[in-house]
């Protein structure tokens, strides 16, 4: 509605009209009133008017509709505000003469023109008066206060206060409502000021939740999604969003093998539905725009996180929604709201786990045993360390710490903790046209050991701009920068198999030789350094029209530029000899030249969008739909130069390095989508749900006629708690939901060119013409293609239920799901023989089933607020038929066996006497007791052939993927504080003993762990002893027998992990704002802290390698708000 | 104007939005229409060379090389069909017939830009690669597939393994046809590659190891008769990185560290005085078969002398294994644990011995360090050198020649004549000089048997030939089963050898009739010591294991007993 000049002009001179009346007529309009009626006729109102100012009304009976009843109250207002009120609406013009009031028909022309809110006084006259905050107490701004029934309400301002007026004292109830929290309805009951504190409640049914090119609110959802807000994320203290993502959501599973700085972790959305890993990965959705890398996102700007989990939410993004979709949606500045914020955090990382090593006499021991063993066990015990030596080592050392050192690898090398900092800035302002919020954030963290850490500036500026009542725009900047430093090598394999015997320092302090060049702490300190920096710049300009109620047309167009370089140069680290520091007695193993590596990647990737939404409500049916475009461009660019053999240590740069060991390398690829998408929502009184999606894809990995593909899915609900036979006797239960989809999704995630048979060119062939040597161009074809390659298609079917009883506070929510991949893409294993590179080809199926499912509650009581949740989930993908494709290795991929099933042989314990060794199959001539033994399952004929063999005797061994994730998490706050509690962990999973964890002797020089020293099988020991070895005999020569795959390994890998603790508090508002800030925030925060597992000693669950080791974090941070 | 303004910025981005989905690879090329003109073909030829398609056997799957205590599957008999270098050999391989193959197919693309002469040559070339890949997997692996053509996947999965005498003859027509085609020899403006001489001597190569005397002997004559090559006049000298193209070569690959072909990781070979390892010896039993001058073994002949075991030895001997007491990388070389000081000839001062292991626990645990082929610049490249990769060298043609002959019972002047002419040139003299150097003058088939074959482990040492000729002479159950021996620990070492007067060997070893040393005397009575067991299980390792993933998924029988 708009005022126009005429308007205001009419305005105006009615303002003049009242002023012109009688003085006396004047003084009595100008008497207060007070009225307080339900359901009274007209007449009935007059007459309180009459006896309480004694007037009299005159007026034709006609004048009033008889039937017409009114509610009107009134405190203590003027008589012609009343009146006006009253009587405008009913075109009645009213006259004063004398003590009478005489009413009459409003003449036409006048009444066109009457109706100017300005003079009209509201009947609603009880002002209430109040402050809106969130559970710290700060005042909420832009928090919206509605009368109930009414269209009429407020939003609070800055400070979280609202006014407003309500019609009726004592029986007003208002509502306040704000995305993110639970909605509050209150009675006035005559009280003028009414302040609220409003609760976070991520799973409130009023809930938004973000959902593929829009937004759902949760209770009308019929597909399966999973939502985190972004504060849950920020509280695991994790730079990277992806490992804080473990144990959120049910159903998503979350992986990770080492915490090194800025590491990432893996997600799985419901299982594994494809063979490749790139196809595996969900499709991260920043803001409505696909992006490479949920990590690029720091999470401090993460307002909620959504999962679409099934095919019906995630088939509108069809083509690369196979393995689920996540939805990233950043905060952005909300109305009325005026706020900076700073938070610091300071922390330590410590590694939960470490492995731990015998000491240089155990070593030389076992070292002994070993080669004795290895040499049939013959007449020399020793054949390795002296005995004189072993026995006298410590003394020795003492004498001659160069001659014979004692290294404790670990502990010269690793620091007690790694620190870590984060700085937070975040400004929000909102003005009546520009809505902005900037964050401007930085994290450092440190490595366990020197000259390794991970820095991160991250900006975003977001800003909503109204241009008019039909447009709107949303224009998104962000920058990120991450570099990367560390060392040319990383530690722990080397730091893991070190023996003590090497010397890592000279007793004066000069490298020492380690075992012959490989001195790991020589090499992480003087070999130079791997340095990446990354630079991130992205936009989203958004646009969105909308011309009539209902109809959106939007359009989006967001680029995204990455430039990326890596610096590797690497130095020579000579050592000298121990007792001469002139002579250079070698250099340390892979760093005897100094040289200089320099990579630069540039990518960018563009999005357009086109979307139009309309959606309509007709009585009872509700309508929504969605059409849409989108076109997507990815394009990198690899470039790479390198120098070798530089004569100076400390010139990182290409000029500086010999002209002719320089090389060189450029590559470059590019793909593109293009796709059509629609959706149609209807619901029957939010009681009936159904959805319906579309989307038509085309890929450029794939050749004209192969290329486009479709992924229909639908999906409908039904509330049952709306139905009449559920409402009033169920007072327990609050809302019930049945939920049921189908739809199919599409992967194509497998290379850039895979119907092309690409040459590749190579220049590694050399040639004499002349005496001179030539390197000659060389092509060939590698890969064998297959032109009709197309879209691989995941068909998902999901049943669930979501139930709320108790007033809300226990909700539930559930899901069982089957997921079948027909024409799944994969490097079809063809034989060697035919001489090229596995093809990529569609063939083969997969299934995958399984369930999940969330509980939560929560309550209050007085002060304390308490919130309990907990999730599980499970599922198994086993492979169809694959096409007759194989793959064979440790853990497999064949028809029948689950995906990644353990693959190897089934042991029988150790050969415990030589004649057992003689009589039993075994593997090769070379086993001997003390190795692990293994059942002969088969043979060439199909019956056991007394041999033991990889083709004929491997067997699938039980799935190698975690079963029955889940993860507990609590909250509870008192007052000023809060507290929260995380577990989570996996029930069940088949995990192997890695060759890290329990072979001695790695690389032919390596120490022996701790755990194996007096649990192996020995000759010293007696038979009885040997019986009850965990571990096989010493050797080198059957290390292949002992460690290959095998049931042997295998061990229960469950844990249960304390993921995070959390204490807040927050100062009273009193005492902040005394030193003139809004808030302060403190809080201190643990991570990782412990676990319950049966891993040997010395390993964390999630550790399966000797890596950088999954760490715990302790933080301190304060937040103040301005 | 309001809408106007939407219309643009709605058109500026439907504008970007219209990119093409019809993206081509940016930086590959397209193999649709390849090899249709002479670029292309000579592109494609170019990659069958690369260094990784010819790989070579080791010498620590025999009994010449040790690696430490440590042994390789190939001798500690762990070998199957999951061992990865079996894995790379035969999908290696494979790649490169494939594109072989290829290559003669895709030649009629440019029948009418070419001549035919042209084609032959090329066709030559292509084939001359096939026929050396297949040999190499039927010498190796005994049981393999046989294709002339590229396979598609359903073809692929209905073959079968080839009778072993038929893919012979599928070589030998590809060998006779690249020696043909192929020139003898190219123009210093040409790249020098396979040759005719070269295709003779690998299809003498094969023939021999698959006991086709006749065939091994013809075509090694053919290589002969061509004249093109000769044996280079130093032995020592023709391993040295130095030492290029020499006219010995039939058929090589060149390699250059700047051009990023090298071989590496040759710490191992370099006495840890020089800044290496050690760690790679030659065994004594190597050390052992290298004849005195007098052309007799060790313990027959009176000229050894086990306190000075280099002495009076066939000159290849000290050409291979570093002598005590000589300078070798500018350092003095002594294992002798007494010594614990040597003469650093760079600055002539007496430096700490670290080849002796009084003084390094790892230095050389049998004493000895290879010399052949090694040189100052081994330590100049992190550990690369770029000599050539000689896969055929004409050495080799004269003795299959001679060894073909033998073992067909065809004796004449010819046999003695080819061994002699190798022999002459260790020593440095004209095969006619026969008083300076111990000619081969027998008749005797046996006696010429074992001539022969002492004569190919001394003159190929460490030249990857050892472990096809075991195999060929069935020999590898017997040398490959034996210890190997290694000094005394220092303490022991000094006490009971160095104190006795008995340094370096207490006692001759005895060889048998099929060279194999028996050390069992000294090490019964502890005069040495036991480094490690070889094992060779004969029931299966003659042939190598069929990859097991070729048995699971193609439908391939595995070679017996594995």
């Amino acid at each position: 509605m708009k005022y126009t000049l005429i308007q205001v002009f009419i305005v105006m001179t009615f303002a003049g009209i009242s002023l012109a009346r009688p003085a006396d007529a004047q003084d009595l309009l100008n008497q207060k009133v007070n009225l307080s009626a339900e359901n009274k006729s007209m007449q009935a109102i007059f007459q309180q008017i009459e006896t309480q100012l004694a007037i009299k009304f005159t007026y034709r009976s006609k004048l009033i509709p008889s039937g017409k009843k009114f509610n009107v109250t009134v405190k203590n207002e003027t008589l012609n505000h009343v009146l006006d009120q009253l009587l405008t609406p009913l075109s009645i013009r009213y006259k004063i003469i004398g003590q009478q009031i005489v009413l009459s028909k409003q003449p036409k022309e006048e009444t066109s023109m009457l109706p100017l809110p300005s003079i009209r006084i509201k009947l609603v006259d009880f002002a209430v008066k109040g402050t809106v905050t969130d559970e710290s107490g700060q005042g909420l701004p832009g928090v919206s206060v509605v009368l109930k029934g009414t269209q009429q309400g407020t939003i609070t301002n800055t400070e979280g206060v609202y006014t407003l007026n309500v019609p009726d004292a004592s029986n007003s109830i208002l509502v306040f409502s704000f995305v993110g929290y639970t909605s509050q309805e209150h009675l006035v009951n005559r009280r003028s000021a009414l302040d609220v504190a409003l609760l976070t409640d991520n799973k409130a049914l009023e809930e938004v939740v973000v959902v593929g090119y829009g937004t759902q609110q949760k209770k009308d959802i019929t597909g399966a999604v999973a939502s985190v807000q972004g504060d849950e994320l920020t509280q695991r203290k994790t730079t990277q969003i992806s490992q804080a993502l473990q144990g959120t959501m049910p159903g998503v599973m979350v992986t990770r093998t080492n915490n090194a700085p800025g590491a990432t972790a893996n997600i799985r959305i419901r299982g594994i539905t494809t063979i490749t890993d790139a196809g595996s990965n969900p499709l991260i959705i920043l803001d409505g725009v696909p992006i490479d890398d949920i990590n690029s996102i720091n999470p401090n700007d993460v307002e909620s996180i959504s999962v679409l989990k099934d095919a019906a939410s995630a088939s509108i993004y069809g083509s690369r929604a196979a393995a689920g979709v996540i939805l990233v949606t950043t905060k952005r500045a909300k109305k009325g709201q005026l706020s900076m914020d700073y938070s610091i955090e300071y922390g330590l990382e410590k590694p939960t786990q470490m492995p731990e090593y015998v000491d240089a006499g155990g070593y030389m021991r076992l070292v002994n045993e070993l080669r004795w063993n290895d040499n049939a066990n013959n007449s020399n015990e020793y054949p390795i360390y002296a005995k004189d030596l072993i026995d006298n080592y410590t003394q020795l050392n003492g004498e001659n710490p160069d001659l014979y050192p004692i290294t404790n690898w670990q502990s010269l090398i690793m620091k007690n903790s790694a620190p870590r900092k984060s700085h937070l800035l975040s400004l929000s302002a909102a003005g009546q046209f520009i809505r902005t919020r900037v964050s401007l954030a930085y994290d450092k963290t440190d490595a366990l050991y020197d000259n390794r850490y991970f820095e991160r500036l991250t900006t975003r500026i977001n800003n909503d701009i109204t241009v008019n009542k039909y447009l709107s725009a949303s224009v998104d900047i962000n920058f990120r920068r991450e570099n990367y430093e560390q060392p040319n090598i990383s530690p722990f394999y080397l730091m893991g198999i070190a023996a003590p015997v090497y010397a890592a320092e000279w007793s004066d302090g000069r490298i020492g030789a380690g075992k012959d060049g490989d001195n790991i702490y020589a090499q992480l300190k003087h070999g130079g350094f791997d340095r990446t920096n990354k630079n991130q710049i992205g936009g989203k300009i958004g646009l969105d029209f909308t011309p009539i109620d209902g109809l959106k047309i939007s359009g989006v167009f967001s680029p995204f530029l990455n430039l990326n370089k890596q610096k590797i140069f690497k130095t020579k680290i000579p050592y000298t000899a121990a007792t001469d520091p002139n002579i250079i007695s070698g250099y340390m193993n892979g760093f005897s030249e100094t040289s200089l590596a320099e990579n630069r990647n540039d990518n960018y990737r563009y999005t357009a969008q086109f979307l139009v939404n309309y959606g309509k409500q007709i009585h009872n049916h509700s309508f929504n739909l969605l059409g849409g475009y989108e076109f997507f461009y990815a394009f990198n660019e690899n470039l790479g130069a390198s120098r070798g053999q530089y004569i100076l240590n400390n010139y990182p740069y290409l000029n500086i390095g010999p002209l002719d060991l320089r090389n060189n390398s450029g590559s470059a690829w590019e793909n593109a989508y293009r796709s059509w998408f629609g959706r149609a929502m209807y619901n029957y009184k939010e009681k009936y749900l159904l959805q319906a999606n579309v989307r038509f894809d085309g890929s450029s990995r794939f050749a004209k006629d192969y290329r486009w593909g479709s992924f229909p899915s639908f999906s409908a609900g039904w509330v049952l708690s709306e139905e009449s036979f559920l409402q009033g006797g169920t007072p327990w239960l609050s809302f019930l939901k049945l939920r049921a989809s189908w739809g199919s999704l599409g992967n194509e995630r497998i290379g850039n060119y895979p119907y092309q048979a690409i040459l590749n060119f190579e220049n590694s062939s050399l040639f004499y013409q002349g005496n001179n040597v030539v390197s000659a161009q060389a092509a060939a074809q590698w890969q064998y293609a297959i032109r009709n390659i197309s879209w691989e298609t995941t068909q998902s079917t999901d049943f669930g239920i979501d139930a709320h009883f108790l007033n809300e506070r226990l909700r539930f929510s559930g899901d069982y799901y089957v997921k079948t991949t027909k024409d799944m893409l994969l490097a079809l294993e063809i034989p060697d023989y035919v001489g090229f590179d596995n093809p990529d080809q569609n063939t083969g199926k997969m299934h995958t089933k399984g369930w999940e499912f969330q509980v939560g509650y929560t309550d209050k009581a007085g002060d304390f607020g308490y919130s309990v949740s907990f999730n599980l989930s499970d599922f198994k993908s086993r492979m169809g038929d694959l096409g007759g494709t194989e793959f064979i290795g440790d853990s497999i991929k064949i028809q029948g066996s689950e995906y990644n099933e353990w693959y190897g042989y089934v042991s029988e314990g150790l050969f415990q006497t030589a004649r057992e060794v003689t009589d039993l199959p075994k593997l090769n001539a070379s086993v001997r007791e003390g190795d692990v033994r293994y059942r002969d399952i088969s043979g060439p004929d199909g019956i056991p052939d007394g041999k033991i063999s990889p083709e004929y005797d491997r067997v699938l061994l039980g799935g190698s993927l975690p079963r029955l994730m889940y993860g507990f998490n609590a909250t509870l706050n008192y007052k000023n504080w809060d507290f929260s509690f995380v577990v989570q962990g996996v029930g069940k999973q088949n995990s192997r003993l890695t060759a890290d964890m329990i072979q001695p002797l790695r690389s032919n020089w390596g120490t022996f762990a701790s755990i194996l020293d007096g649990n192996s099988y020995s000759h010293y020991n007696t038979a009885e002893q040997n019986l009850g070895a965990r571990y096989p005999r010493y050797s080198y020569t059957s290390a292949s027998n002992n460690y290959t795959m095998s049931d042997y390994w295998l061990i229960n890998g469950r844990y249960l992990r304390i993921k995070n603790i959390n204490l807040g508090y927050n100062v009273p508002q009193l005492l902040a704002e005394k030193v003139r800030i809004k808030g302060l925030r403190l809080y201190a925060s643990v991570t990782d802290l412990w676990t319950l597992n049966k891993f040997p000693k010395g390993w964390d669950p999630e550790m399966s390698s000797l890596t950088y080791p999954i760490t715990a974090t302790y933080v301190l941070g304060a937040s103040v708000k301005f | 104007m309001k809408m106007n303004l939407l219309i643009s910025c709605f058109g500026i981005v439907a504008l970007v939005s219209c990119g093409t989905l019809d993206l081509n690879p940016l930086s590959d090329g397209s193999s649709e229409t390849w090899n249709s003109n002479k670029e292309e073909i000579e592109m494609s030829l170019n990659g069958l060379y690369k260094d990784a398609f010819w790989m070579v056997d080791n010498d620590d799957w025999t009994d010449d090389l040790m690696y430490r205590n440590t042994t390789t599957p190939v001798i500690d008999a762990t070998l199957n069909g999951e061992t990865g270098f079996i894995l790379t050999w035969w999908s290696n391989t494979y790649k490169a017939i494939a594109r072989a193959n290829n290559v003669i197919e895709s030649l009629v693309r440019a029948a009418g830009a070419l001549t035919e002469q042209q084609l032959n040559q090329y066709e030559g070339e292509a084939r001359f690669v096939r026929a050396c890949q297949y040999s190499r997997l039927l010498s190796h692996f005994g049981n393999i597939v046989y294709t002339e053509k590229t396979l598609d996947i359903e073809e692929a999965l209905g073959m079968e393994q080839s009778d072993r005498q038929v893919v012979l003859q599928k070589i030998y027509e590809d060998f006779d046809f690249a020696a043909a085609n192929l020139k003898t020899s190219y123009s210093t403006t040409e790249l020098k590659k396979a040759t005719a001489g070269a295709a003779y001597a690998m299809k003498a190569r094969i023939a021999l190891q698959m006991e086709d005397w006749n065939t091994a002997r013809t075509a090694a004559k053919a290589c002969i008769d061509l004249g093109t090559y000769s044996l280079y006049p130093n032995y020592g000298n023709l391993f040295l990185t130095t030492t290029k193209n020499s006219v010995e070569t039939v058929f090589g690959l060149p390699r250059s560290i700047s051009l990023g072909v090298a071989l590496g990781g040759l710490q191992d070979y370099i006495p840890r005085n020089a800044g290496g390892w050690g760690a790679k010896n030659p065994t004594w039993d190597l050390f052992c078969a290298y004849l005195c001058t007098d052309g007799l073994p060790i313990d027959e002949s009176p000229l050894f002398d086990p306190r000075n075991p280099f002495k009076n030895r066939d000159p290849r001997c000290t050409a291979s294994i570093v002598e005590f007491q000589t300078p070798h990388l500018n350092f003095m070389y002594q294992p002798h644990p007494d010594s614990v000081t040597v003469r650093n000839f760079a600055t002539n001062a007496y430096v700490e011995n670290k080849d002796t292991r009084t003084i390094a626990q790892f230095a050389s645990f049998n004493g000895l360090i290879w010399k052949k082929g090694v040189a100052a610049d081994w330590l100049l490249n992190s550990w690369q050198i770029e000599s050539d990769k000689i896969i055929l060298r004409y050495a080799d043609v004269l003795l299959m020649y001679a060894e073909a002959k033998i073992e067909m019972g065809e004796i004449d002047q010819s046999v003695a004549d080819a061994i002699n002419q190798v022999r002459a040139r260790a020593y440095g003299v004209e095969p006619t000089a026969k008083d300076r150097y111990p000619a081969v003058t027998t008749t005797d088939p046996a006696q010429l048997r074992k001539i022969i074959r002492s004569e190919r482990r001394m003159e190929f040492a460490l030249e990857n030939i050892r472990y096809m000729d075991l195999i060929r002479w069935k020999l590898a159950e017997k040398a490959l089963n034996t210890p190997n021996y290694g000094m005394l620990d220092p303490a022991d070492l000094r006490t009971k050898v160095v104190e006795k007067g008995l340094w370096f060997f207490p006692e001759t070893p005895q060889i048998d009739d099929d060279g194999v040393v028996d050390f069992s005397s000294m090490y019964s009575k502890g005069l040495v010591n036991q480094v490690n067991l070889r094992k060779f299980d004969a029931s299966r390792q003659y042939l190598w294991p069929i990859p097991s993933k070729e048995v699971l998924t193609s439908g391939l029988k595995q070679n017996p007993n594995y």
